[in-house]
């Protein structure tokens, strides 16, 4: 008896230990999971098309919305070589300078001891009721665009999924800061002064077409995140700031399919959602080498000679993006609010870089709803500029309204640059001065 | 203003004009950064008012520019522009109604019946476009409400160069201690204050009411100043998220509103025909005052902004000249009410040769703003006020009145889907404005205290390009109500149509004239000359019910 009591506390305190305290072994699985192996599936290879005629074989390795894609022929993927995607080892030092001390607190959005760098690097387990939240809490301090970065321009469509009419483009500049939780641009990890302790600064101008010319948005995000963003928008035909209610989080963002929470595969607090996790997989999932893929000539042209992703398929709402089979964490994420306008959202989070490339959004009766992917390109593989710098760029988006057969995609130029980034773009003063 | 004066400014302003459009698009120098971007529309504004006909046929062409420079020690170095050029067809297709040739029957026919002594005989009608039509009158509004209509169907080719409606070169110097000072330059626009349909603190540039009243954005109505301005941008500090104070000089020469000169389509308050009349032989107006170019004519203000938590704030302090007119009374030091002879001017109250000269006086303002998201009603609450010394009201008894005012406005903005209109989020936007006289008298046509509630609820459809909208506004001392239902259709990224009613009721309230007393009216309440400005820019726009449809080609 003594012995199996013994025994229980031995195994009790290894399964607390391991929930609670990762190790540099955790740490250099989850970065470098490509490093011994990478993933295979019976009959899947570089190169081959998975159409309508084969999608059965490979239903397992596919989300459901993609499935479904294939399936009816509204579009069809290449396979591409895994690749790793190296986050940033300066991203990579931090998660081990702060590995012990970060603690999720008592209430979901809680969390502490966490500086930068991932918080939770452990494998996540199914038996932890709270794996979900700290996945969520990976995404929200990853490296996504790394410490700043600038997309600009942006290209939005809105089609028409049936008939393929393109409704309206609308070109943006979006602009990413770190406030908190930076490894490698100076300063690190913080910029000072910052009295209301932001984390993160998202800013967006409308360069075209003129009648929502020069709006422009500019959510602060809160290291509480108990704390609900600011969100100021910027009306050019008015000339003046107006503070947001979070109610235009949620809704449809200048008409796209896109919400401002949908923005990077989730804009939002933590606390905003109840997070599961529901397994580790491996699946297809729209990350590339950009400069190897099919590129829209007509969309953008520059003195650098880039250019964006083209799309393909139902309506021209592909990316014609290569897929790779990667590790993935399922995670749903289900609101709080009742009034909310979606009940839930299955996100496919790639376990290596903590972008989310996969995403499907339920309608309050639960039914499927938008599918969002967003294609992860290679920086090495992209613009010179982002070479070595460690940043899955966001490359080419589309949302789906899979019930209205409406899609918006977009089409991007992402530089990783600070100084297309400073603070002072943050600010609600830029959104004055910039609107003139 | 001398004619030399104001030709040399004009001179001075074409000289600076052509110099940045030159700089902006043929300069080309290797450090030039980028191409001139360029966007604009082309529009049509076609209006139907009820029992009147076409009220607007207003055929508009804009052109904005924007040009980047680069500079060793400046960055953000922008030559920004926007041109615009109008034509308004309604004086060529509705002369019955509007422009030289027609006329109305008796001062304020279009809002107003003819059933007091000061409408049917006292006061004379106005004379429309009076530069066109009476050198009498011409001569004395000279300088203000003087259009003729050419002015009126070209509204921007005019002695200040309006189809420039804004020229500015701005750039950014970072200082050592990181900080950012902004040096913006040239004609332009400077907007205070958040508010729709009226104003409280966005009250640097005058506005031109004779476009379409109040209802037309602020943007496309501000009439464009040339002011210097300087922006200390501090950012954040250890108390304030952001924080930047700005000084604004207005070194252009002192430009009034545009009321709408009698003739005109829209003219606000019909100030317009009351000083393009006369009582008898004697005009209305006698004189006005323009203000010469000089140093201590300027305008200038000053700022101070930020963000502090869940707050954005502002404080403001501007000196200025008010921008509506203040009417002074021209009395004759020799009047007898016993010796009073209708017959005889020399007798009148007033000396003969006018009855008022008009005024734009020297005010200061104080006033500050705040905007707090609240989240327990997922809510925006904004606040705006302004306390002002030195404004001149009308008042029958010597005609003005200084007064010190204080206005606010409180604003609600909030988004909320509503499930059975099956739309994106509503926008719903009400506001109240609050304005307080301080030294209010009783023969002021003004309420001492008066609000003003306006309710606009916006909703979107199709990806946002089909959005219809409700705009109420109610005037509570005019007991005046205008409603605008509108429904825009984004046919493409370059067609937008729209399609509007407005609506308006009112225009009902009277107020005394002691003047007619001496005529056989004593104490009778009335609409001319005063209850115009009981009734409100809504009121006196009673029988102006339009259809209005636009139609714009951007590029």
């Amino acid at each position: 008896m003594l012995k199996k009591l013994l025994l229980l506390v031995a195994v009790t305190t290894t399964i607390s230990l391991s929930a609670v305290a990762a190790s540099l072994q955790d740490v250099e699985n989850s970065f470098y999971p490509y490093k011994n192996s990478t993933p295979t599936f019976d009959g899947l290879t570089v190169g081959m098309i998975i159409n309508k005629d084969n999608v059965e074989q490979f239903k397992a390795i596919l989300d459901p919305a993609m499935y479904q894609f294939i399936k009816t022929g509204d579009t069809e993927i290449k396979v591409g070589e895994t690749t790793s995607f190296d986050l940033h080892s300066s991203y990579v030092e931090a998660t081990k300078a702060n590995l012990a001390n970060v603690k999720l607190g008592d209430k979901p959005g809680e969390i502490s001891g966490s500086i930068a760098g991932r918080p939770f690097p452990e494998e996540p387990s199914l038996d932890d009721s709270r794996a979900g939240e700290k996945l969520a809490w990976n995404y929200k301090y990853g490296y996504n665009w790394g410490d700043s970065a600038a997309i600009q321009p942006f290209y939005w469509k809105f089609r028409n999924m049936k008939n393929g009419k393109l409704e309206r483009t609308l070109k943006f500049n979006f602009h990413f800061l770190n406030f908190t939780h930076r490894t490698q641009q100076a300063p690190v990890p913080a910029i000072t002064p910052n009295p209301s302790n932001l984390f993160r600064g998202i800013y967006v101008q409308v360069l075209e077409p003129f009648d929502v010319k020069n709006t422009q948005l500019l959510i602060q995000r809160f290291e509480d995140d108990l704390k609900r963003d600011n969100a100021y928008l910027y009306l050019g035909f008015q000339r003046r700031v107006r503070r947001l209610s979070s109610g235009q989080v949620t809704d449809s963002f200048l008409g796209s399919d896109v919400m401002i929470e949908d923005f990077e595969g989730y804009n939002g607090r933590i606390s905003d959602m109840t997070w599961t996790f529901k397994g580790t997989k491996n699946m297809l999932v729209p990350m590339y080498n950009h400069n190897e893929m099919i590129l829209d000539s007509e969309t953008h042209k520059d003195d650098e000679g880039y250019q964006v992703v083209s799309f393909g398929g139902k309506g021209s709402c592909f990316p014609n993006v290569t897929y790779q089979l990667r590790k993935v964490y399922e995670v749903e994420s289900a609101s709080v609010d009742p009034n909310h306008p979606i009940s839930k959202r299955s996100h496919f989070i790639d376990a290596q870089t903590f972008t989310i490339p996969r995403n499907i959004t339920y309608d309050r009766k639960g039914d499927m709803w938008k599918s969002w992917s967003i294609g992860q390109a290679h920086p090495d593989h992209h613009l010179p500029k982002n070479k070595g710098t460690g940043v899955a760029i966001d490359d080419a988006f589309t949302m789906i309204d899979i019930q209205a057969q409406h899609c918006t995609t977009g089409q991007f130029k992402g530089i990783v640059d600070p100084t297309l980034t400073p603070a002072s773009k943050m600010t609600v003063q830029n959104l004055r001065s910039s609107g003139r | 203003m001398s004619k030399k004066m104001k030709c040399s400014i004009n001179k001075l302003a074409v000289g600076i004009a052509i110099g940045m459009i030159g700089l902006s698009g043929a300069y080309s120098a290797p450090t030039m950064a980028s191409e001139t971007e360029f966007s604009g529309f082309v529009e049509n504004a076609s209006y139907y008012r009820d029992e009147v006909g076409l009220s607007k046929f207003r055929n508009t062409a804009q052109v904005e520019f924007r040009k980047i420079l680069q500079s060793d020690s400046w960055s953000n170095v922008t030559i920004n522009g926007i041109l615009r050029g109008t034509y308004d067809g309604v004086y060529d297709l509705n002369d019955d109604e509007f422009g030289k040739d027609a006329s109305e029957a008796y001062l304020g026919e279009s809002w107003h019946d003819n059933s007091t002594l000061s409408s049917q005989a006292l006061l004379t009608p106005g004379v429309y476009f009076p530069c066109d039509n009476n050198a009498t009158y011409c001569n004395n509004l000279d300088g203000y409400m003087d259009h003729d209509e050419n002015d009126a169907k070209f509204p921007e080719f005019n002695d200040e160069l309006d189809f420039i409606r804004e020229l500015y070169i701005s750039g950014d110097k970072i200082l050592d201690d990181g900080t950012t000072l902004n040096l913006t330059f040239g004609k332009q626009q400077v907007v205070w204050g958040k508010t729709d349909l009226f104003r409280v603190l966005d009250v640097i540039n005058p506005v031109d009411y004779s476009r379409h009243n109040i209802y037309d954005e602020l943007e496309d109505i501000r009439i464009p100043q040339w002011m210097l301005t300087a922006e200390w941008r501090m950012g954040p500090n250890d108390i304030f998220d952001d924080s930047n104070l700005s000084l604004i000089w207005n070194i252009d020469k002192f430009r009034p509103s545009n009321l709408g000169t009698c003739g005109q389509s829209y003219r606000i308050l019909d100030a317009g025909c009351f000083f393009a009349s006369s009582v008898g032989p004697v005009p209305v107006i006698h004189d006005v005052q323009e203000y010469d170019w000089d140093l201590s004519n300027t305008q200038f203000g000053i700022k101070w902004e930020g963000v502090y938590g869940d707050m954005t704030f502002s404080l403001n302090a501007l000196h200025y000249r008010q921008q509506l007119p203040s009417i002074h009374f021209r009395g004759n030091p020799d009047f007898n009410p016993a010796t009073f002879n209708p017959a005889d001017i020399a007798s009148f109250p007033f000396q003969a040769d006018g009855i008022f000269d008009i005024y734009f006086p020297r005010v200061n303002l104080l006033g500050g703003s705040f905007d707090y998201y609240s989240e327990g009603i997922d809510a925006v609450w904004r606040l705006e006020t302004s306390y002002t010394q030195g404004e001149e009201l009308p008042r029958d008894t010597d005609g003005h009145k200084e007064t010190d005012m204080f206005r606010y406005v409180i604003g609600f903005d909030k988004n909320l889907v509503i499930p059975a209109l099956a739309s994106s989020a509503f926008l719903i936007s009400a506001q109240v404005f609050g304005e307080h006289i301080l030294d209010h008298e009783i023969d002021m046509p003004n309420e001492e205290d008066n609000w003003i509630g306006t309710l606009l609820i916006k909703g979107w459809y199709i990806n946002n390009r089909l959005s219809p909208q409700i705009i109420i506004a109610h005037d509570v001392g005019a007991k005046a109500t205008v409603i605008a239902p509108s429904i825009e259709y984004l046919v493409t990224d370059t067609w937008k149509v729209n399609l509007g009613l407005n609506i308006k009721t009112g225009g009902d309230e009277k107020f005394p004239w002691s003047a007619t007393g001496l005529f056989g009216q004593p104490g009778v309440s009335q609409y001319e000359p005063l209850a115009r400005f009981t009734n409100g820019p809504i009121g006196v726009a009673n029988n102006e019910d339009e259809l209005q449809l636009t139609v714009r080609y951007s590029f």
